[in-house]
C-alpha cells in the first residue's frame, strides 16, 4: 500500500466532469461508426478521434485508481485498433456491435466510478474482446501492448474552441434574476413617467425625458436579448443521445427503426432543454413500442421493414416547434372514443382535435398504451404535463394506418413570457399569449345559458364561458357587464373568460411562487407589473381542466 | 529561488492532480505553469528558460509530446531544460525514439505524488546548480 494511495480521491467530481462526456461521445461515436460501416459511408477519421478519447479516459481512470473503467477503455482501444486496420474484419464478425456494447458499458463504469465501478462486467467484456480477436485470428496484434503515440487525427474540434469559457450555470441564473429586476424597475420608470406626462405642464424637459426613456427601453431589450443568448444551447445536446437509446429500445422490441434528425442547431434556453429530454424520450419510446409495427406486419401493410422516426426542430416567432413523426399504425380513433365513453366522458360533440387530445388525459389507456417500457407509470399524461409545465403545448395529428405526428410548441425561455395583461375586479392577471386564442368584445346577446352554464358562439363553435371574477375568486356577479372575453386554449380545449379590461401585451418576467403557498390551482407564477403591483400568471391548461359554473 | 515547473497535458483532471502534487510535501511552494496543448506548451517553454523540469504528456491531439520534443530539438530551444515524457505505456522502440528526440526520461501513468517527488529529486541532483 503506497503511502499516498487515494490522494486523488477528492477529485472524483473533476473526473466525472471530464470523463463522463468523453465516454458518452465514445459510445455515441461507436453507434455512428456501426451505422456508417453498415451503409458503406465514409468514416472520415471517426475511429481515430474516438481512440484519442478512449486513451484519455483510460489514463484518467488509471490515475484515479479506477480499474474497471481503465481496463475497459484499454480493451476498447485494442478492439478499435483491430477494426481500424486495413482489411479489418468487418461487422459480420460483430466487431462494430461489440464496440457499441463496450461503449455503453464504459459510460456506466465511468458513471459508477464514485462507487468503484463493476469489475465483473469489465472482465466479461474483456473476455469477449479476446474471443473476438481469436476468432478473427489476428496473430500479429499482441493485445495489451499499444504504441504510445496518438496519430494526429483530424479531430473535429469545434470552431473557436479557444474562445469558449466554462461558466457555472447558476451564475447565468443570477444574471437573469438581476436582469429581471432591472426590467421590472424599468417598467416602473415608464409608468411614473407616463403619470407625470399626463399631468402636463412639465415643460420642454418632458421631451428629453421621453427620448431618454425610449432609448433606455431599447437598451434594456438588447440587454435582455444578450443575456438570454448566453443561456441558449443547441437542441442537438438533447437530440444527440437519442440514436443510441433508440437503438436499444428497438432492439428489445425486436423492431427495426431508424431515427432521422433535423434542426439540431435550433437553440433553446438551457433550463428548458434540461427538462425536455425526458418527455421527448418517452415519446420516442412510445412511438417504437406502440406506433411502429413489427417487421412482418409492416411488410404486409406494404411498408418498408424498417420504421422511420423523424425528429425535427425549428424556431418560429419566438417559439421552438418540435415535430416527432412516425410511419406506424396511427391512432385508432374508434378505440379512443370507446375508452372515453367507458371512462364516462362526454365526447359526442367533440371535434377530431379534441378526441385525439384525449390520449393526454391521466388514466387514459387503450390496450396499446400500457407497456413496461413506456410504463412504470409514465404515460402520455405525464409527458403532456411536463411540456405544459415548461409553458409549452403538445398536440397530436394522426393518419390512420400511416402514422402519427406529435407537435410540441415550446417557449425559448422560462424566464420571460410574452403575455396578455387583463383586469378583472381591479386585479391584474397575465395570460401567456401561447394560451390565448383570441380576445373578443362581449355582446351580451351572444351569450347563452345551457344547463346553467354559460356558452357562446365563437368561430362557429359553441364554447363554454366563465365569469373571470367567479373563476378567479374575486367575486360572483360583477357590477357592470364585463366588456371583453378572452378565449384561452390548451390541449384542444377552449373556454371564454369574461374580463373587465384588456391592457395589452407585455414581456413579463416570471417569478416563481413560494413553496409555502402550496400549488395554487390556476396560477403558474407571478410577476410584478410596471406599476409595482403583483399579477398572477394564469395557467390555461389547469383552468381548462376544471369544470366551473359560469 | 523556488523551483519552477511546466506541465503540459490536454486533460483538466490531470492538471488538477499536478496542482495537488506540487502543493504538498517538499514540492510545496513550487511555481507551476500549466499548458493545455502542445502549442501552448511550446510557447511557455520559450518564455521560461529558468524551468527546472517539464512534464510533457505524450498523447495530445494536434501536436503530441513527441512532435513538441522534435521541434524543440530542431530549433535548439532551451536544451538545458529537462523534459520528461508522460505516457500510459510505451514499447522499447517508442522509448528509443523519445530519448533520441531529447526526452530526459519517461514517467508512467498512473503516477502518484511520490513518483513525481522522486523524479524531481533525481532531476535536481543531476543538473548543475542553476544560477538565478
Amino acid at each position: 500500500m503506497r503511502r499516498d494511495d487515494g490522494v486523488f480521491r477528492e477529485l472524483i467530481d473533476d473526473y466525472l466532469v471530464e470523463c463522463l462526456p468523453l465516454a458518452e461521445r465514445v459510445a455515441d461515436g461507436f453507434v455512428e461508426l456501426e451505422r456508417r460501416r453498415r451503409e458503406g459511408a465514409s468514416e472520415d477519421g471517426l475511429l481515430a478521434s474516438l481512440q484519442g478519447m478512449l486513451h484519455t479516459v483510460k489514463g484518467n481512470s488509471a490515475m484515479m485508481g479506477l480499474a474497471p473503467a481503465q481496463e475497459l477503455a484499454h480493451a476498447l482501444e485494442d478492439l478499435s485498433a483491430l477494426l481500424g486496420r486495413d482489411g479489418a474484419p468487418e461487422s459480420e464478425g460483430g466487431g462494430a456491435a461489440l464496440l457499441v456494447a463496450g461503449g455503453g458499458l464504459l459510460v456506466e463504469q465511468v458513471r459508477a466510478a464514485a462507487e468503484g465501478g463493476d469489475p465483473g462486467r469489465t472482465a466479461e467484456f474483456v473476455a469477449q474482446v479476446h474471443a473476438f480477436a481469436a476468432r478473427t485470428s489476428e496473430p500479429t496484434v499482441p493485445l495489451g501492448r499499444r504504441g504510445g503515440e496518438r496519430r494526429s487525427a483530424p479531430e473535429t474540434r469545434p470552431e473557436g474552441a479557444a474562445n469558449v469559457v466554462r461558466v457555472d450555470f447558476r451564475r447565468l441564473d443570477a444574471m437573469l434574476e438581476v436582469l429581471g429586476e432591472g426590467l421590472i424597475e424599468h417598467s416602473a420608470v415608464v409608468e411614473a413617467f407616463r403619470r407625470v406626462a399626463r399631468r402636463g405642464g412639465a415643460g420642454e424637459e418632458i421631451g428629453d425625458l421621453d427620448r431618454a426613456i425610449v432609448a433606455m427601453e431599447k437598451t434594456m431589450k438588447r440587454l435582455e436579448a444578450v443575456v438570454m443568448e448566453t443561456r441558449l444551447l443547441p437542441i442537438s445536446t438533447v437530440f444527440g443521445r437519442f440514436p443510441r437509446q433508440l437503438r436499444d429500445i428497438a432492439h428489445s422490441q425486436r423492431k427495426r427503426v431508424r431515427l432521422v434528425v433535423s434542426g439540431g442547431e435550433t437553440s433553446l434556453d438551457k433550463a428548458v432543454l434540461d427538462r425536455l429530454g425526458e418527455p421527448l424520450l418517452h415519446l420516442l419510446n412510445n412511438a417504437v413500442v406502440h406506433g411502429i409495427e413489427d417487421p412482418d406486419e409492416r411488410l404486409r401493410a406494404g411498408k418498408p421493414e424498417e420504421g422511420t422516426l423523424e425528429l425535427s426542430a425549428a424556431s418560429q416567432s419566438g417559439r421552438v416547434i418540435i415535430h416527432l413523426t412516425d410511419d406506424g399504425r396511427g391512432l385508432d380513433e374508434t378505440k379512443i372514443l370507446a375508452e372515453a365513453e367507458s371512462l364516462g366522458l362526454d365526447v359526442r360533440s367533440a371535434d377530431p382535435a379534441r378526441i385525439r387530445a384525449l390520449i393526454f388525459l391521466p388514466g387514459f389507456s387503450t390496450a396499446a398504451q400500457v407497456s413496461q417500457l413506456a410504463g412504470r407509470g409514465v404515460g402520455l399524461d405525464v409527458v403532456a404535463g411536463s411540456i405544459r409545465g415548461l409553458g409549452g403545448t403538445i398536440e397530436v395529428e394522426s393518419r390512420p394506418g400511416r402514422g402519427v405526428t406529435f407537435v410540441l410548441d415550446l417557449p425559448l425561455t422560462l424566464a420571460v413570457v410574452r403575455s396578455l395583461i387583463v383586469e378583472v375586479d381591479r386585479e391584474r392577471y397575465a395570460v401567456p399569449i401561447s394560451q390565448v386564442a383570441e380576445t373578443v368584445r362581449t355582446e351580451p346577446e351572444a351569450m347563452r345559458q345551457i344547463n346553467g352554464r354559460g356558452v357562446t358562439l365563437w368561430r362557429g363553435d359553441l364554447i363554454p364561458v366563465s365569469d373571470g371574477g367567479a373563476l378567479l375568486g374575486t367575486g360572483g356577479r360583477p357590477a357592470a357587464p364585463r366588456r371583453f372575453f378572452v378565449v384561452i386554449s390548451s390541449g384542444g380545449r377552449r373556454r371564454g373568460v369574461l374580463v373587465d379590461r384588456l391592457m395589452g401585451h407585455q414581456d413579463v418576467v416570471v417569478k416563481g411562487l413560494d413553496r409555502t403557498l402550496g400549488r395554487p390551482e390556476m396560477v403558474s407564477g407571478t410577476t410584478i407589473l410596471g406599476d409595482g403591483r403583483v399579477a398572477c400568471i394564469l395557467d390555461a391548461a389547469r383552468i381548462l381542466e376544471r369544470e366551473v359554473p359560469a | 529561488m523556488p523551483n519552477s515547473f511546466l506541465v503540459v497535458d490536454d486533460s483538466k483532471l490531470v492538471h488538477r492532480m499536478y496542482r495537488l502534487i506540487f502543493s504538498r510535501g517538499n514540492l510545496a511552494g513550487s511555481t507551476v505553469y500549466h499548458a493545455n496543448d502542445g502549442r501552448e506548451g511550446y510557447s511557455m517553454l520559450a518564455a521560461h528558460p529558468e524551468l527546472s523540469l517539464v512534464l510533457l504528456d505524450l498523447n495530445m491531439p494536434q501536436i503530441n509530446g513527441l512532435e513538441l520534443l522534435i521541434r524543440r530539438q530542431a530549433e535548439r530551444l532551451h536544451l538545458h531544460v529537462p523534459i520528461v515524457l508522460v505516457t500510459t505505456e510505451t514499447t522499447a522502440g517508442d522509448e528509443l525514439r523519445g530519448r533520441a528526440a531529447g526526452a530526459w526520461d519517461y514517467l508512467r501513468k498512473p503516477f502518484q505524488p511520490s513518483d513525481v517527488e522522486s523524479l524531481v529529486a533525481r532531476v535536481l541532483a543531476a543538473s548543475p546548480a542553476a544560477s538565478a
